[in-house]
């Protein structure tokens, strides 16, 4: 009898159970189960709303144009390769640069040649001028001076991207605003025009940025982001970067004049920089040690650093070492790293060549030693000598087991612009002057000073003395192949630059067959049919 | 919601339950309706076997099935049984018509890859493929499988992150009681969008009324080590000596080949001693069956030790199932079944995958060497690696079906859960210096409750309608840790830790659990989850006709939060009419036991597998690039931007779907020994969702956009046949099952008639979506005067020793406008051929397979050939594995051009790699001999069975590599993979 209660019990709380079931199905909210976020993103209706929002979508717009910069070790691959002092040991597709064969099928190649990265970047940076705002009214804490501020740095980013991309293909297609999410086509701008925008964008955000974030500078004092200058040094975009460009732009046209004046700004106003900067080190001129070991507080490759002036840190403190991106992955070799040869070396007979000076700290015959220096090149005596200038191996050593780098892309410092207003001086015909800003940091470098008396005194000798230095001073900083094209333009000279196809041309020849340039790939081309090859490759 | 519902399903165990006199109702006898036996209740009910006027449950389906054993899409379970297969691909290769099984890997527990009737989307890339799984039942469960969306995080698609197990290994082939393939619109429209690819419907056995019923069975064998012609440095100086004396006489050769005196690379070539193995395989289980019709139970447990012939790969695998079905009363049937499985699995340790794992690539222009001492010394090396992969699956059922009167109500609430773990460390011995260590943490997730409610209204004795309503709630969850870190303090430690001190003496620890700022590791941590939910309802009515006609109708209703806010809600129909011909026209006949024609239209939704395109335009933290892809962001922050890398997303995308139309003709002759069924079936994918190629001076790689539609047209064919019957006793019984299928794009986005995707395939309507873009090559440029004037390739001029490209468009310049499409990554025809002959208490089967018409670029001759470059560079594709040193017997010689020229002459997007990939094989072979027949046993045993069976006994081809499986999902064949083993076991089943 007991057992027929509890099956009568069990009936009713099955029937209770069924028809919860069945009723329940009908009385939810079809849009809850419907509506899932997902936290693998920011949609439309939760960016641009907050004031972290504007510093998410801002520094993007730095890390797109460091990955633009750095992937495949895109700058030191454009920059230093191509006639440059580099000498490969295995890698086919680095030989094929340096050789000049740029067209050359390889897969590093092909994404190097592909400049979409330098594009996302720019879409950002246009996208965050438009957009960001509209956080201004929505968040108390943005203003709209910060705003103000935020805006110049994307345009200076932008403008730099830019003036990047005119020295690798020469005409590039310019767009000024996002598009955002249309597609349109736009065939190659002319290059003056691109720099015409860049130059007028910088001149304009010169003005509203500081010399400092979180600084003092009166344009915009105190925290940023409740971080003060040292959080920010080396990583945004000041007024004094602004310049920089603007003074490498004019240069890159020929224009010295205002070049000289750009330069001039940076190296008279950094000492206000410095002044306006709190908790960080100051804008110096760098001992050798700083340069190359990574001493003290004034290295620009380790860790970011007042002297980077511009460029693009990789700290590791931050998740943000890396394998690829760094001039290290090409270079260094044991001891420095577990490797037993580099990717590039710079022969003996270039080091020769190129450090002629026996004082010189970078390298020379210490005959107190008896040793050669190693500050920038090691195992000299062996026939692959390591180039380790630049040496910042995880964490922010000089050597080590991990092969993660973390140096900085450095694509200005101090002694970079030194040179470029010595160049200007010098194109200008203003020798003495050049002379004397050559010569003002020889110190630091052991190196006796230039001397027109002795060097020479005509203008092609001491231009020739600035560009030695810079290609000595700025080696694998990716500059050689632009040093090399700016002097040729200046000196005009009238020699056989380069044969191609067995046909010898002039440099004046060459730059205007628009060999100085690099092909696109055809993957860019592909994707537009308004963007043609550039003459030369094609 | 799901929550809620949880709750609610558990409440409702409450109910059921908490009587503590649950289990009197066996005191109970009472008489029970037959239909009440149900094993178990599914409620997407389907009735595959159309032929069964009204299958409303699981079992009646089986039941009705098995009248059509093999001739219905089934596998022939007895058969299938005998042969050691691990997973469920390798048991459904070429045994279902119409599904492609790709076993790119002999490794056991390696991702494999099933096709059903052609594919719908792409399959470039790895995650391409794991849109084109069919949904996988397990009594009614659809299994869930792993996300692609990790494939975010990795710079190499090798190997997804994690154990990467084939989550299909877990269930024993004993324990099955039927394989089905569902193709049929109609049925797949009612499976709803988890079947958007078909489905394979697998019914467990399970608990049934009846005597006590245990089986046992095991199996013991071996995988053999391969025949294999090993080579040297000497072959390998002598195979380069041709390029050199031809293009360089004066270039020096690679470093490791110079000195002839060199043992490591000009000793014995033997290191085939250490990689290879000829392993032990084994396998147990018990099955336990019994109760009463009212309470009955099954238990089953089943212990199997896998392993490949190569780098002591293993896998072990352990099942267990348990299954009740109770009848508290006439009316109601409460049914409970949960299969459990435990995955261990051993990997390769070839370089490659390390490699791609660690993400770091050494110096690749000295190989290793081929001499067993010195690969020896590596694998003293790798011992000290830890590599944990272990795999916990759960899944399974409980649901209750109430028959009121005419009406019957079944609700279910389904779970699987699949977890996957692994620990990886690498030893500062194998990595210059820098110890490795990774931990994955990972699981997938689904919840469903299905409600179904049914009612049979017989409007007189020939005409009766069965309408259903049905409702379903599913939701999915996708989750991972994952963390990679280098540069341990020692090779002892291999976990990563932090700093647990909050206060250093009074002051807060900037350190306090922060790895960064630990320096014992380098720790770099990847952290996702993922969710999505689907909700459906559907109503159905069937009417028939006497046994003449049925006619169906569905319609349903399904909801995606992966799907567009504005077209999430989408409303598809199906329809099937069953005409018995035989009753109609040839009732009479006597050479005609049964003749019908079916067909049906449906249309099935596709869910998208990631949740971004739900978002429409977004921001994402996408700030490497394709070395680095996992740049978090700038400076100390992190940074969003919109995907420039992955593509652009915008409003109106739409959720795909799949219109099938089938048709099918099936009869049986001659006294049920002649049964043959022919399906012609039409299948147009439509409104996928593609990553469009766009200006790239909008900063984005591709802009996703809705309206690519893909057709595959097919047609199957299946034939049984008891070919010979005789009164000695012999008997042969033949199965073939031919598949064609003919794949084609028929329309993408935006009406363009053909792009460039992702810069290396190209897609053109009209033709396959599998197709290879490739150079065609016609020979070789023999001396410079040769070459046409001017001509060049890609800019290069090109000259003696270069290939000859055919030029199409006649610019006399060779670029990628000169590539065409060519060849097929899948194949035409697939299918098998089953013998069994029995005589006496002996039978014999014979199981073959094949595919033809798929090719394959021999990436591997393409890098031997191209040795220059692959030893010039610093790409993952020229890793050298200890197996690279063999040759093939039927390698094939191409033509020597200059490998040092900028063309890149080996390059493998042109059409000199491309090989006809075709096969047959005989895929295993059983013999076996059964007691039971002999009357020794009979009283004791029910039965006895021994066999013995080899497994892929040989292959016909003209393939030049090792294996045409062998041959990855994209088409490249790299010979990096370890061999499908030839495998001999000797095994028992014995029912008591």
């Amino acid at each position: 009898m007991n057992n027929y209660k509890n099956i009568l019990w069990h009936y009713k709380n099955t029937v209770l159970a069924t028809l919860v079931v069945v009723l329940s199905t009908g009385n939810f909210s079809c849009k809850k189960i419907e509506d899932v976020e997902s936290n693998r993103l920011a949609s439309e209706a939760n960016n641009w709303k907050k004031y972290e929002d504007a510093r998410a979508n801002l520094l993007s717009v730095y890390g797109l144009l460091r990955s633009a910069t750095v992937s495949d070790n895109t700058h030191w691959l454009m920059g230093d390769l191509r006639q440059g002092d580099f000498k490969i040991t295995n890698r086919a597709d680095l030989k094929a640069i340096v050789d000049g064969q740029l067209n050359a099928q390889f897969p590093v190649i092909n994404r190097i040649t592909n400049w979409r990265r330098f594009y996302a970047a720019i879409n950002a940076a246009s996208l965050f001028i438009e957009r960001s705002k509209e956080i201004v009214g929505l968040d108390p804490r943005y203003t709209q001076v910060q705003n103000n501020v935020e805006v110049a740095q994307a345009r200076m980013v932008r403008a730099m991207a830019y003036f990047y991309m005119v020295r690798i293909w020469g005409d590039v297609p310019l767009l000024t605003t996002s598009h955002d999410g249309d597609f349109i086509q736009v065939p190659r701008t002319n290059k003056d025009i691109v720099l015409q925008f860049a130059t007028s964008e910088l001149l304009n955000a010169a003005e509203i940025v500081p010399f400092a974030y979180g600084g003092t500078d009166p344009i915009f004092p105190g925290t940023y982001y409740g971080q003060s200058t040292a959080a920010w040094v080396g990583t945004i975009f000041t007024r004094l970067s602004a310049y920089i460009l603007l003074a490498h732009i004019s240069a890159w046209q020929g224009n010295y004049l205002d070049a000289s004046r750009y330069s001039k700004f940076v190296i008279d106003n950094y000492p206000t920089a410095n002044a306006r900067s709190t908790g960080a080190a100051n804008i110096v001129l760098l001992s050798i040690d700083a340069l190359t070991e990574n001493l003290n507080y004034y290295s620009p490759f380790a860790f970011k650093r007042s002297t980077l002036l511009i460029g693009f840190p990789f700290e590791y403190g931050t998740g943000l070492a890396t394998a690829d991106g760094h001039l290290e992955q090409l270079t260094l070799a044991a001891p420095y790293i577990p490797k037993t040869r580099p990717e590039m070396f710079v022969s003996k007979d270039t080091i020769l060549k190129a450090f002629t000076d026996p004082g010189d700290l970078r390298f020379s015959f210490d005959t107190k030693t008896n040793t050669y220096r190693k500050n920038y090149f090691t195992n000299f005596s062996s026939e692959e000598p390591v180039f380790s200038k630049i040496k910042v191996v995880y964490p922010s050593a000089t050597s080590g087991n991990t092969v993660l780098f973390a140096s900085s892309l450095v694509f200005s410092r101090l002694e970079e612009m030194i040179l470029l207003y010595a160049e200007a001086n010098a194109a200008l015909g203003n020798l003495a002057q050049a002379v004397s800003v050559l010569n003002s940091y020889t110190e630091n470098r052991g190196t006796t000073k230039y001397d027109p008396l002795v060097n020479g005194s005509s203008q092609i000798a001491v231009l020739k003395a600035i560009f030695a230095e810079r290609r000595r001073e700025l080696m694998g900083e990716g500059w050689r192949w632009y040093d090399l094209v700016r002097y040729n333009r200046i000196v005009k000279a009238p020699g056989i630059f380069i044969v191609k196809n067995g046909q010898p041309l002039t440099f004046r020849q060459f730059e205007e067959a628009g060999g100085i340039y690099w092909p696109v790939s055809q993957d860019v081309i592909n994707a537009n049919p308004k963007i043609t090859q550039n003459p030369y490759w094609k | 919601m799901i929550k809620i519902y949880i709750s609610k399903v558990m409440l409702l165990l409450l109910f059921v339950f908490a009587s503590p006199s649950v289990f009197a109702i066996e005191r109970f006898n009472v008489a029970m309706a037959s239909n009440f036996s149900v094993q178990q209740q599914d409620t997407a009910k389907r009735d595959t076997a159309k032929y069964a006027n009204k299958t409303d449950t699981i079992g009646q389906m089986i039941r009705a099935m098995q009248k059509f054993k093999g001739i219905r899409d089934t596998i022939d379970i007895r058969s299938a049984k005998l042969v050691p297969n691990l997973s469920l691909q390798q048991m459904l290769k070429g045994n279902l018509a119409g599904v492609y099984v790709q076993e790119p890997n002999g490794e056991p527990g390696t991702e494999q890859s099933m096709i059903i009737q052609g594919v719908s989307g792409l399959l470039f890339q790895r995650k391409d493929v794991y849109a084109l799984q069919p949904a996988i039942y397990v009594n009614g469960v659809p299994l869930i499988a792993d996300n692609p969306f990790a494939f975010d995080v990795q710079k190499y698609d090798y190997n997804r992150i994690g154990p990467a197990t084939n989550h299909l290994a877990q269930i024993s082939m004993d324990n099955i009681q039927s394989i089905v393939v569902v193709k049929d619109p109609y049925e797949l429209a009612k499976l709803g969008p988890n079947a958007a690819n078909g489905a394979i419907y697998i019914t467990t056995k399970n608990a049934r009324a009846g005597k006590r019923d245990i089986s046992l069975n095991s199996y013991f064998g071996y995988v053999t080590a391969p025949k294999v012609n090993t080579v040297n440095g000497a072959y390998e100086n002598n195979f380069r000596s041709q390029f050199y004396q031809k293009y360089n006489p004066t270039q020096k050769y690679a470093s490791y080949l110079r000195d002839s005196t060199n043992v490591s690379y000009f000793g014995p070539s033997n290191w085939t001693d250490l990689y290879q193995q000829t392993s032990p395989i084994y396998s147990a289980n018990l099955g336990i069956t019994g109760g009463t019709e009212r309470a009955n139970f099954r238990f089953f447990g089943s212990g199997t030790k896998n392993a490949g012939n190569a780098d002591e790969t293993n896998l072990d695998q352990y099942n267990l199932f348990f299954g009740i079905n109770m009848a508290p009363f006439n009316w109601l049937t409460v049914s409970t079944s949960v299969n459990a499985a435990r995955l261990d699995r051993e990997r390769n340790r070839s370089y490659r995958d390390r490699f791609a794992e660690t993400r770091y690539l050494p110096d690749l222009s000295t190989p290793p060497s081929p001499n067993a001492s010195n690969y020896s010394s590596y694998l003293n090396e790798v011992e000290k690696m830890v590599d944990n992969n272990r795999n916990t699956i759960l899944n399974g059922n409980f649901s209750l079906a109430a028959k009121i009167g005419k009406v019957s109500l079944t609700s279910s609430l389904l779970f699987n859960y699949n977890e996957g773990v692994r620990d990886y460390f690498v030893p500062s011995t194998l990595m210059a210096g820098s110890s490795y260590v990774s931990n994955y943490f990972g699981y997938s997730q689904r919840m469903a409750i299905n409600n179904v409610a049914s009612y049979r209204y017989e409007v007189n004795k020939s005409n009766a309608i069965d309408f259903e309503l049905g409702q379903t709630l599913q939701g999915d969850t996708h989750k991972y840790n994952y963390a990679r870190a280098y540069n341990g303090p020692n090779d002892y430690v291999k976990l990563t830790f932090v700093d647990g001190r909050e206060f250093i003496n009074g002051v807060a620890n900037p350190g306090y659990l922060n790895v960064l700022t630990n320096t014992s590791f380098y720790v770099f941590r990847y952290i996702d989850k993922e969710r999505s939910n689907l909700m459906s309802f559907y109503g159905s009515a069937k009417y028939s006709y006497k046994n003449l006609l049925t006619l169906s109708a569905l319609l349903r209703r399904d909801g995606a939060s992966n799907g567009q806010p504005d077209s999430r809600w989408v409303t598809t129909p199906a329809f099937n009419v069953n005409w018995n011909l035989k009753e109609q026209f040839l009732a009479k006949s006597s050479g005609i036991d049964a003749l019908h024609l079916s067909g049906g239209w449906g249309r099935t939704l596709r869910i998208f597998l990631d949740d971004r395109f739900a978002a429409g335009p977004q921001y994402r933290s996408e700030n490497g690039w394709e070395e680095e892809p996992t740049i978090p962001g700038y400076s100390q922050y992190l940074g969003i931007n919109r995907p420039y890398n992955s593509g652009f997303i915008g409003y109106g995308l739409r959720l795909p779907y799949s219109n099938r139309t089938s048709i099918t003709l099936d009869g049986t002759f001659m006294k049920s020994r002649l049964s043959v069924a022919l399906t012609a079936y039409n299948r147009n994918d439509k409104a996928g969702v593609l990553g469009v190629p766009v200006p790239l001076e909008l900063g984005y790689v591709s802009n996703y956009r809705s309206g690519l539609d893909i057709n595959n047209k097919g047609l199957e064919l299946l034939v049984n046949a008891n070919m010979l019957q005789n009164n000695a006793g012999f008997s042969w019984s033949t199965g073939l099952n031919l598949s064609y299928n003919c794949n084609k794009l028929k329309a993408l986005p935006g009406a363009l008639t053909e792009l460039v995707y992702q810069n290396d395939n190209k897609l053109v309507v009209g033709q396959s979506v599998g197709s290879y873009w490739l150079y065609s090559n016609v020979g070789i440029y023999n001396t410079d005067a040769e070459v046409p004037a001017g001509r060049t390739f890609n800019g290069i001029p090109m000259k003696k020793g270069d290939p000859q490209f055919v030029d199409y468009n006649g610019d006399n310049t060779i670029t990628s406008q000169d590539k065409v499409l060519t060849g097929d990554r899948l194949p035409n025809f697939i299918g098998g051929w089953n013998n069994s002959f029995s005589y006496m208490n002996f039978d014999l089967n014979f199981n073959f397979i094949f595919a033809a018409g798929q090719k394959a670029i021999n990436q591997y001759d393409a890098t031997r050939y191209g040795f220059v470059n692959r030893e010039a560079s610093s790409d993952i594709n020229a890793v050298r594995e200890v197996s690279s040193w063999q040759t093939s017997t039927n390698a094939i010689n191409y033509p020597i051009y200059d490998p040092w020229s900028p063309v890149n002459a080996y390059r493998t997007d042109q059409d000199l790699f491309l090989e006809d990939a075709s096969y047959a094989k005989l895929r295993s072979v059983t013999l076996g001999y059964d007691f039971a027949k002999s009357s020794l046993l009979k009283k004791s045993l029910r039965r006895v069975y021994l066999y013995a069976t080899a497994l892929n006994v040989f292959t016909l081809t003209k393939f030049s590599g090792i294996d045409p499986e062998l041959i990855n999902y994209n088409g490249i064949y790299d010979a990096a993979n370890i061999t499908i083993p030839r495998t001999f076991v000797l095994g028992f089943k014995l029912d008591l």
